[in-house]
């Protein structure tokens, strides 16, 4: 099932509905390092609220979006964590280092936006 | 999965995990064999004749001792602590050593847990009862000497398969107490406080072991998103030491925090815990660390935006 994404000014948001394959994953890294030089995009939100469960797989490839939007000019946020998936991701010693991470959609756009950088969430 | 009413000696049971595998293994454990249910065989008419005597000798044991009193004082319970005994030494020595046997015993247990019966005198009367037991062995039962030992101690060893139940038993209810408070202790320390808009406060107080950690951790997680919380301070005064676990614990509720968007300030770790840390090798660079509560809480308020100002200084600061 293919991710939407969205353009909201000069934001990227990519928020993930369902529980998706690895291949899905795969397929939105490429469609989002390619969107993000078309639409000359400063910002890139990926929302995960509808997301049970990351595994390793999940947890490298965002690491891989974000490090990839970096290299191409946008700073990527990842929002909408569970309480059960983050706990579940520090019991299976999964991180997403240096990948910077929000409550929600807003406070995401919020991190990449006026006040850019100094939200809540450590870098 | 569990009935609906079960008596409390079944509960007991399955607390304790007492069940045919477990018995089957305290059998072995004593060394019950197959000759000593042999030797018991030949002298069952012989104890079943006595048990009222063995019975009464080990009451009046105890009643002419003073913790013994908590059981002799009460009429109601005595009468059926004798016939639970009674028929204790009946089944002794009917070889059937089985589950219902464990529950038999495990129900005197029960009844002399609730009087408070001192576990020295219940031992005291017991081998009180085996020394008449052996006395009646040696007189009447027309063994030789050394067949009359062998039978006495294989008796001994089903008596210590009795004792070991019993004991457990009264251990086990005596530890309840503990085990209901180790866990109020648990539900009623892990609160979770919102101090301003956006901001929680979490004091961690005693003991953090791997279930504790968990609670603690899944609590925050929640509050986290209940709140809407950025900032948290977490305020470990309260943690008398800490180790390489429990510092892992930390940093898994400092880590998870940060996956859902907040970030945490730790707070509170004394001259010894920091410098026990840095003997262990302990890595804590990880974590955003404020020397005291005030220090946590400031710091938080600044990444907030907030600013306190005193208007003026009141009655109390001046001294009046």
């Amino acid at each position: 099932m293919a991710v939407p994404i969205l353009k909201q000014g000069e934001f990227l948001i990519a928020s993930i509905q369902a529980a998706l394959s690895d291949h899905d994953l795969v397929d939105l890294r490429d469609e989002l390092a390619g969107r993000i030089g078309r639409f000359r995009a400063r910002g890139v939100v990926i929302d995960v609220t509808a997301l049970d469960v990351l595994d390793s797989f999940g947890t490298r490839t965002l690491r891989g979006i974000a490090h990839t939007a970096r290299l191409r000019g946008a700073k990527c946020v990842v929002v909408g964590i569970q309480p059960e998936v983050a706990f579940a991701m520090v019991q299976l010693g999964l991180s997403l280092d240096g990948v910077p991470t929000a409550l929600d959609l807003e406070e995401g756009l919020f991190l990449l936006g006026a006040r850019g950088g100094d939200g809540a969430s450590a870098v | 999965m569990h009935s609906v009413d079960p008596s409390p000696i079944q509960h007991l049971m399955r607390e304790m995990g007492i069940d045919e595998a477990s018995v089957e293994y305290r059998k072995r454990i004593v060394g019950i064999e197959a000759r000593d249910l042999e030797r018991i065989g030949a002298v069952r008419e012989l104890v079943v004749q006595n048990a009222e005597r063995l019975t009464s000798s080990f009451f009046d044991y105890l009643a002419g001792l003073e913790e013994g009193r908590a059981l002799s004082g009460d009429r109601v319970v005595l009468a059926r602590a004798r016939e639970l005994k009674r028929e204790h030494l009946v089944a002794m020595v009917q070889g059937n050593y089985g589950l219902e046997y464990a529950r038999q015993r495990l129900e005197l247990a029960l009844l002399y847990n609730r009087v408070g019966l001192d576990l020295r005198v219940f031992l005291a009367a017991f081998h009180h009862l085996l020394e008449r037991a052996g006395e009646i062995l040696t007189r009447h039962s027309g063994l030789a000497p050394l067949e009359g030992f062998e039978t006495f101690m294989s008796l001994k060893k089903v008596a210590f398969f009795d004792i070991g139940l019993i004991v457990d038993a009264i251990v086990f209810e005596r530890e309840r107490l503990i085990r209901q408070q180790q866990s109020a202790i648990r539900e009623l320390s892990t609160p979770v406080l919102q101090i301003r808009d956006r901001m929680l406060l979490l004091p961690i107080i005693g003991v953090i072991d791997t279930a504790r950690a968990r609670l603690v951790t899944e609590s925050l997680l929640r509050a986290i998103r209940d709140n809407r919380a950025k900032v948290v301070v977490m305020d470990i005064t309260g943690v008398a030491t800490i180790d390489s676990r429990v510092a892992n614990h930390l940093i898994q509720t400092v880590t998870a925090a940060r996956l859902m968007g907040a970030s945490v300030i730790v707070t509170g770790l004394s001259a010894e815990v920091a410098q026990s840390l840095v003997a262990l090798g302990i890595d804590l660079t990880k974590l955003n660390t404020v020397g005291d509560l005030q220090g946590g809480i400031e710091e938080a308020e600044r990444s907030l935006g907030y600013q306190v100002l005193q208007r003026e200084r009141p009655a109390i600061a001046r001294g009046e």
